[in-house]
């Protein structure tokens, strides 16, 4: 069961202080908006769980806790554009999802001898989401990068508000198609949470193998994706073959190249009996020894390792900073990894995976890159070891303690429910937070791995040459659908 | 696979094209607010198990080398904009592309106000590629198809 604890607005900036230097990290916030007031949530991350923060905005304003921790920036711009809501202290606010034509309303500004800007996108050269790059150049060396998304943005959460939580769930899964699964247990997660259910074993080991699969499809597709940032044709090739080869085994297994349709509120959607559970663990087999073989063929490519050293460098210190999670983080020698303490998943003693010294932790384009062959590593052993038997859906059942109430003694509307999911997707971690009221989705809100590397990703970015930008935009592979919902 | 793909070259050849017809077609695509699923898979057309190159098809990276506008997404509100740009600076004659149920306008998510027009009715769509996201088969079948549409 996940807490919310209300705080008084006066109190918010202090609390979070509190939180931050007892250890908490924080791990998103979001607005609400009952009537014509507006509430404000952080949920907070610590070695005894998870806990939401709330408070209400009195006349829509509240403390920023950008300040505090780098990690909240975006997520209070957001809820800026979004929601109205003002956050006293963050100056300057620049624009998020709110596009407008004066630049000086969401660039840094840069001045200087030789200084110019190199815009990209929306729309990219190749098969690219869409988003938009604004780097401040001089000669060749970036100064710095403005990132503006939400070109994709489709409101997905204020869609699913007043849908029941099952009617809500394509909503989340369309969020992001590489992440479907990632997101879409996390939303369920937060759901049984809210309601007081757990799931059993079958539940757990069958969203397990299927987040794991999800992994194993995207981690290939990056790998590729690296090799492709550097032009590296045999390499890109040659993933984006196994990667298909990774989709194809799934599609034969569950009947949908990204697993759409796996993932349900208090129950499983999903199953293998003995003979697909054994046809899946074959397919794997052979992939892994074929990804083996072409790894080896990257190790040894000379020309490919060259370019990747040194490049996007974050540092384990801005990474916690910037509140950076999954590969990303992990690549700049922070162990952080949801999969370590998932209860409602079947990761039984798991530790995250991590560079063996002295490659690593360099926290560069190469580490990152090696970190995902690492992960794989695990995962097919993992997927190995739960496809030696036959999956069954499963089942949430009633055992955990629902939250009644506990949303009502900060909104006021009575009879509220809450309830959080946090799940490591290929990006890093995802957390869905959902309330409940009479049994009516009120609030959902998605933070996904993508959403939270970002800003690091810019930070990464500055003091490396242009020409190495896609590379490095490569190295984090985030979706932008995840960030613009 | 090799299957399908002989299959493929059956359509072709029974479309007969003339000799004048054209053999190349540059594609652009535009996301117009996807999910991702229809990147993934019309990248994966490209990847060496489909190779969509090898019959004369191609992804191009500017709108002015493109006969073909293929767009992915429900058309957001700020995609609008960049997409008919997109459309204006292609040479004609040029075809239309809807990738994806979203982009045909069925089954779409989202929140009403963040949504422009639905793309069939801010431009003419010639080529419509359904699926969720539709798979690197239906795709290039599609698409194929397209080559005896132009001329």
């Amino acid at each position: 069961m996940t807490t919310i604890e209300p705080i008084e607005p006066a109190a918010w900036r202090a609390t979070i202080e509190r939180a931050l230097a007892s250890g908490e990290r924080f791990a998103g916030a979001w607005a609400t908006e009952r009537g014509s007031g507006l509430g404000w949530r952080a949920l907070l991350v610590g070695e005894g769980g998870t806990r939401a923060l709330s408070c209400n905005a009195p006349g829509g304003a509240i403390d920023t806790i950008a300040d505090l921790t780098p990690a909240a920036d975006w997520d209070e711009r957001e809820a800026h554009d979004l929601y109205g809501l003002r956050f006293a202290g963050h100056e300057p606010m620049r624009a998020l999802a709110t596009h407008t034509n004066d630049p000086a309303q969401w660039m840094t500004p840069v001045h200087g001898d030789g200084v110019h800007q190199v815009a990209v996108g929306p729309i990219h050269a190749g098969v690219i989401e869409s988003g938009h790059f604004r780097l401040h150049v001089v000669g060749e060396r970036i100064l710095a990068m403005d990132p503006r998304l939400f070109y994709k943005h489709r409101g997905l959460e204020r869609a699913s508000e007043g849908l029941s939580p099952e009617q809500a769930l394509p909503y989340l899964q369309r969020a992001c198609a590489a992440c479907a699964v990632a997101n879409t247990v996390a939303y369920a997660q937060a759901v049984e949470d809210a309601l007081g259910l757990r799931p059993d074993r079958e539940l757990r080991v069958t969203r397990t193998v299927l987040l794991e699969l999800e992994r194993v499809y995207n981690h290939l597709h990056d790998i590729g994706a690296i090799c492709a940032g550097v032009g590296f044709a045999p390499g890109s090739m040659a993933f984006a073959a196994l990667k298909d080869r990774a989709q194809q085994a799934i599609a034969a297994a569950f009947g949908h190249r990204f697993l759409f349709g796996t993932i349900a509120i208090g129950t499983g959607a999903a199953a293998l009996d003995a003979t697909a559970a054994d046809t899946a663990r074959a397919s794997l087999r052979e992939l892994r020894t074929e990804f083996a073989a072409a790894w080896r063929e990257l190790e040894f490519t000379g020309s490919f390792q060259a370019r990747l050293g040194g490049v996007g460098v974050l540092e384990a210190q801005d990474a916690l900073r910037f509140g950076a999670v999954g590969p990303a983080a992990r690549a700049a020698g922070v162990p952080e990894d949801v999969r370590s303490h998932s209860p409602q998943l079947a990761y039984d003693g798991f530790a995250p995976a991590m560079l063996p010294q002295p490659a690593g932790p360099a926290g560069d384009v190469g580490a990152r890159l090696r970190l995902r062959a690492v992960e794989l590593d695990a995962s097919f052993d993992l997927l190995d070891e739960r496809l030696a038997h036959p999956l069954a859906r499963g089942v949430a059942l009633a055992g955990g303690t629902a939250n009644t109430g506990s949303v009502a003694t900060t909104g006021g509307t009575g009879g509220g429910r809450f309830g959080a999911g946090r799940v490591e997707s290929a990006r890093g971690a995802t957390a869905c937070v959902v309330e409940l009221t009479g049994g009516i989705v009120e609030r959902v809100h998605l933070r996904t791995g993508s959403y939270a590397n970002w800003p690091a990703l810019t930070h990464a970015t500055a003091g490396n040459l242009l020409p190495d930008f896609p590379l490095i935009n490569k190295s984090f592979e985030l979706c932008y659908a995840c960030v613009d919902r | 696979m090799f299957v399908l793909l002989r299959q493929l070259e059956r359509i072709r050849r029974s479309q007969r094209l003339p000799s004048g017809d054209p053999r190349w077609l540059g594609i652009r695509h535009v996301d117009a607010g996807s999910c991702n699923g229809c990147e993934h898979e019309l990248g994966a057309v490209t990847n060496p198990y489909h190779d969509l190159q090898r019959h004369g098809l191609d992804i191009v990276a500017s709108p002015r080398h493109a006969d073909i506008l293929l767009i992915t997404g429900p058309v957001t509100t700020r995609m609008a904009g960049p997409l008919l740009t997109a459309y204006r600076a292609m040479p004609e004659p040029r075809l239309v592309a809807a990738l994806g149920d979203c982009a045909l306008g069925c089954n779409i998510l989202g929140h009403a106000p963040e949504l422009a027009a639905p793309l069939d009715l801010q431009l003419p769509i010639d080529i419509r590629i359904p699926g969720c996201p539709p798979t690197p088969d239906a795709i290039a079948q599609h698409l194929l198809a397209a080559l005896a549409l132009d001329g």
